[in-house]
Order: C-alpha cells, then structure tokens, then sequence
C-alpha cells in the first residue's frame, strides 16, 4: 500500500490565458523543493501543463490536485467544460478541436492528450458531454525518489 | 548584504556579518563580485606571472578582449600587444569557433529531441541547468565549447613544430568573466580542460593598453595573428552562430531573460526552436564582469570591427575543412544534474520539512529585507525548517536581532 504524503489543489481559470502556466509552474516549484528526481519532475510538469491549457482553452474554470505518495505522484485534472464525446479519437495524434484562435497561439496541434498520456505510467479520462472532463494521471517515483 | 540579494540561486547567506555560500547552489554568475563592496569575493582567474613553469605560452583570446580598445586598435595590435607581454603565440580562435559553428548546424540537423537544443559556452548558463532545471540537462548540445578545442588543437600542433611535451604548452584563457575561468578548474561535464588557466581581460588591459601606445605602428603579416572578421561574432550579443536560420533558433542574454524562457522550456513550450543560444550577462561575453569598457561601447565597437574586418580567406576555409574531418569535436564526459543534497534525506522528511516552511513562513513578514541573513522569507522558513536557522533570527519576531545588527553595522 502508499501512503499518501502531500495533497494540495489549484484552481485554474478558464480563457485565462494571461495567467495560464502557473499552475504547472507552482507543481514544479513543489517537486523542486521535495527533491524529485528530474526524470520525473519533467514527466510531471508536461502532464500538468497540458492538462492545464486544456481546462484554460476549453472550459470555464476547473482544479488540478497534486497527490503525492511513497510510491508515486498523481495529478487529478477536473474541469466544467464541454466534456469529450470520443474519448479514443481525442486521444489520436494531431485530432483536434482547437479553433483559429488557439492555433495562431500556438496550441491545438492534437498533441496535448497524446503527450499526457505518453509521459504518465496510467493515464484515464472520464468525461461527460455537457458536464465536464476529468483526467487523471499518475507517475512511478523510483525507488529514492 | 548586497551579495546575497544579488543571488539568483538563493544560495548566499550573511549570518554575523559574514556571507557564506551554499556551493552546491552556485552557478558562478559572478553577481556577487559585481556588487561586492568590501572585496570579500574575488575571480579565481590566473596571473601571468604564473605561468613560467611552461616552456611555450599561447593565448587564446575571447573576442571580447578586441572589443574593449578604441577604434584605432584592431585586433591585430591586441594580438601583438599579446605577444609583447610574453605570450609565444596568438592562437587564430576564429577557426574553432567556426569548427563548433559547423558542428552545431550538423548536430541540430541530426538531434532526435528533446529540442530546443541549449548552447553550453556560457559556463553559468550549463551550470543553471545543473542546479536549477535539472529536467533539462538533455537539452545541453553534446559538444566541446570552442575554447577547448582551441586549447586542444593547439597542444597537438605546437608540440609537434616545436618538439615539446604537450604539457609544457600553456593553454591560456584570456577570458572576459569568472564564470570560464571556473569552468577551466572544475568542468561541469566532469572531464579535465585542456586549458591550463584563464587570465583575466580587466588583469592585463592597463598592459596591453600601454604597449599598444608605445608602439602604434601598424602590425605586420607574422604577427597578424587575427586576420578574420568571422572571430567577432563570437561574444556578440546578437548570436555566434548567424548561420542558422532566424525562425528556429534565439539568441537569448542575460540570466533573468534566460530563466523566463527555461521555465517555459520545462512546461513543453518552444519545441518548434531548435537552438538556444544563452549568455548570462546581460548584452553576452562582452558585457562580462572582468572587461573593462562599458558594454555598450564594447558593443559599437564590435559591429565597427565586423564591418571592417575582410572576409577569411580560402586558407581558413581549407583549414576548417580539414579539422572538421579530423576532430572529434563532442563533448568529452556527460552532463548530469546537480545533487543539491536533499536528494539523500527519506521522501517522508522532505515533505515534513516542506509543510514546516509552509507553516514557519506564515509568522514571516514576507518583505524579503534579508536581515535574519536569508535573501527571502521563504528562504529561511526552509533554512529553519531544515534546522540550518533560528527563526529568531527574523528582526521582526526578535527585537534583540536588531540590537545585535546595530552593534554589527554601525560604523
């Protein structure tokens, strides 16, 4: 069994593009201070700030919940937004949904889910039309941390 | 106090009026020489003097040194100021900046990732990555700064002509900040320097400076050791290598301009650039802290000698070619974080620790004024929490504090 350790949320602004990119900056600034090795500080962070672009780009506002255990780290992305209709086809490189806007911001290449996914050990989406999506996403710590 | 509020690492403190450093969190920027006032901080660059133990003496110029004189002196009376001060030889650094130009292009083309590949001449900048962006350790191009290549190349052909040991050649530096004179003395990939010292620009320019008045006719060919303007790009603020095209690579300077970028870096962002090109100082190599012209001026006479300076000829080119297809021009050793030493204490305690700061800044100010000796707030509710500190320390809980400063600093 873990034992959980750490446990702290965030609140992420939706449309705030302006202030997007602090909350991944302040998980960083946390798994700096613990010591986290750098593999996984990296692997955390690019979950993090994916995760967070998604709930800035898409939804109104959502949390992201940094969990911290002997074992692993896990990051809880909720939002209430427009929630995904195909869950398997998001996950496909280069599928997106971004409008122009986005694009000319340098976003919405359809690489956010796949890269999340790609740099966690276990990666789940739950999500329900016109409700909201939640990720989550967790990664192994070695054996020192 | 100026020292430790100058910090960008965090990693000096002032307790009793005496500043220590936390070795493991500096990355050598040399701020704290800038604004020391009391010369309790000093560059462990060498003297010339020094090197007598060496039977053939050759300099290797930052481009930096050719920027810090007035228009009338060229590169070539600096060289041959070099010569008068008791250097053997110039060495013709334009040729290796060119080798890592041409290395840096073919390795960009070739690199499967992680990108944006990150320059490594600045030794602060490889060093800010160690301590503070470990995660990006792989971004640092495996390559050997010019400097070293020059040092290394020159060993070889010079003991060769001359029949020497390539050990009594003296490789010398003549470097524009601290931060590669370190570098010489403690490489960051952990291999050894073929560079036997760096001697600073601030050390010799009174020298130079009156060797070039004493004798102002113009140098001839055998000493006109820099003969290209393709040396000057290196040190130059708008980037060494202008080969590369503009839309894939930036050429950043300056340490807080290169940590915005770096933090975005290590959220994903710029994997659309290729290169990286990071000098810390602020306006790159010439506006290092052991030159001596105000960087501005440095910086007009610099595009004055680029302008002015003729094209290398064929001989260079030739010369080039030929090393390219000798040289093993990669980095000798592997780049790896810095161990800062909390790594070694149980998970369990680092987040003890770390909710102890949470709660222990709380009763803090959070003005930062640096009193109790931390630079911030927050660096000594760590320091208490990590039992380095007394959070009496903090003026604004201990009014003996004050009392102990003022008989401390009143003069």
């Amino acid at each position: 069994m873990s034992v959980e350790l750490l446990r702290e949320s965030f609140d992420i602004q939706g449309r705030n593009f302006d202030k997007a990119g602090e909350v991944s900056s302040e998980i960083k600034v946390i798994l700096r201070d613990l010591f986290i090795d750098a593999a996984n500080t990296r692997r955390t962070v690019i979950v993090a700030y994916e995760g967070e672009m998604n709930v800035v780009m898409y939804a109104q506002r959502g949390t992201l919940t940094l969990i911290l255990t002997d074992k692993d780290i896990s990051l809880e992305i909720a939002d209430e937004g427009p929630g995904i209709p195909d869950i398997a086809l998001a996950l496909q490189e280069g599928y997106s949904t971004a409008s122009d806007e986005m694009r000319e911001m340098g976003f919405g290449f359809g690489m956010g889910l796949p890269n999340m996914k790609k740099n966690a050990d276990e990666f789940r989406i739950e999500s329900q039309v016109g409700k909201g999506t939640t990720v989550f996403a967790r990664i192994r710590l070695n054996a020192d941390g | 106090m100026g020292c430790m509020r100058a910090c960008p690492t965090h990693a000096i403190r002032v307790k009793n009026g005496k500043a220590s450093v936390i070795s493991e969190l500096c990355i050598d920027c040399g701020l704290c020489l800038g604004v020391c006032t009391t010369g309790a901080i000093s560059a462990t660059t060498i003297k010339f003097a020094e090197l007598t133990g060496f039977k053939f003496k050759v300099a290797v110029s930052s481009p930096a040194l050719f920027t810090q004189f007035g228009l009338r002196e060229n590169p070539a009376h600096v060289a041959r100021a070099l010569l008068e001060l008791g250097f053997d030889a110039v060495w013709e650094y334009a040729i290796d900046i060119a080798l890592i130009d041409r290395a840096i292009t073919d390795c960009i083309k070739t690199w499967p990732g992680p990108f944006p590949l990150i320059s490594n001449s600045c030794p602060v900048v490889v060093r800010l990555i160690q301590v503070a962006y470990p995660s990006m350790v792989e971004h640092v191009i495996p390559l050997e700064a010019p400097r070293e290549i020059a040092a290394m190349e020159l060993k070889r052909k010079y003991s060769q002509e001359l029949g020497l040991k390539p050990e009594e050649i003296a490789a010398v530096y003549i470097t524009p900040c601290q931060a590669k004179a370190i570098s010489i003395l403690q490489p960051a990939e952990e291999a050894r320097s073929y560079l036997d010292g760096a001697v600073s620009i601030a050390e010799i320019y009174n020298d130079l400076l009156t060797k070039m008045r004493k004798n102002a006719r113009p140098p001839d060919a055998s000493t006109d050791a820099v003969s290209s303007g393709e040396l000057l790009h290196w040190g130059a603020p708008e980037g060494e290598f202008p080969k590369l095209s503009r839309e894939h690579y930036l050429p950043l300077t300056g340490l807080t301009d290169i940590m915005k970028v770096f933090n975005d870096i290590e959220k994903g962002r710029f994997r659309n650039i290729e290169f990286l090109e990071c000098h810390a100082c602020q306006g790159g190599c010439i506006g290092g802290n052991l030159t001596v012209e105000n960087v501005y001026v440095a910086r007009s006479k610099l595009l004055h000698l680029m302008a002015t300076m003729p094209k290398p000829d064929c001989e260079f080119e030739k010369e080039v070619e030929r090393r390219y297809a000798a040289e093993d021009l990669s980095l000798r050793g592997s780049l790896k974080p810095r161990l800062t030493g909390g790594e070694a204490i149980d998970l369990r305690e680092r987040v003890m620790r770390r909710k102890r700061a949470e709660e222990l800044v709380r009763a803090l100010p959070l003005l930062n004024c640096g009193l109790c000796g931390s630079p911030t707030c927050r660096n000594h509710a760590e320091d208490v929490a990590a039992s380095r500190a007394d959070l009496q320390d903090c003026v604004f809980l201990s009014l003996d504090r004050i009392n102990q400063l003022r008989n401390l600093y009143k003069k």
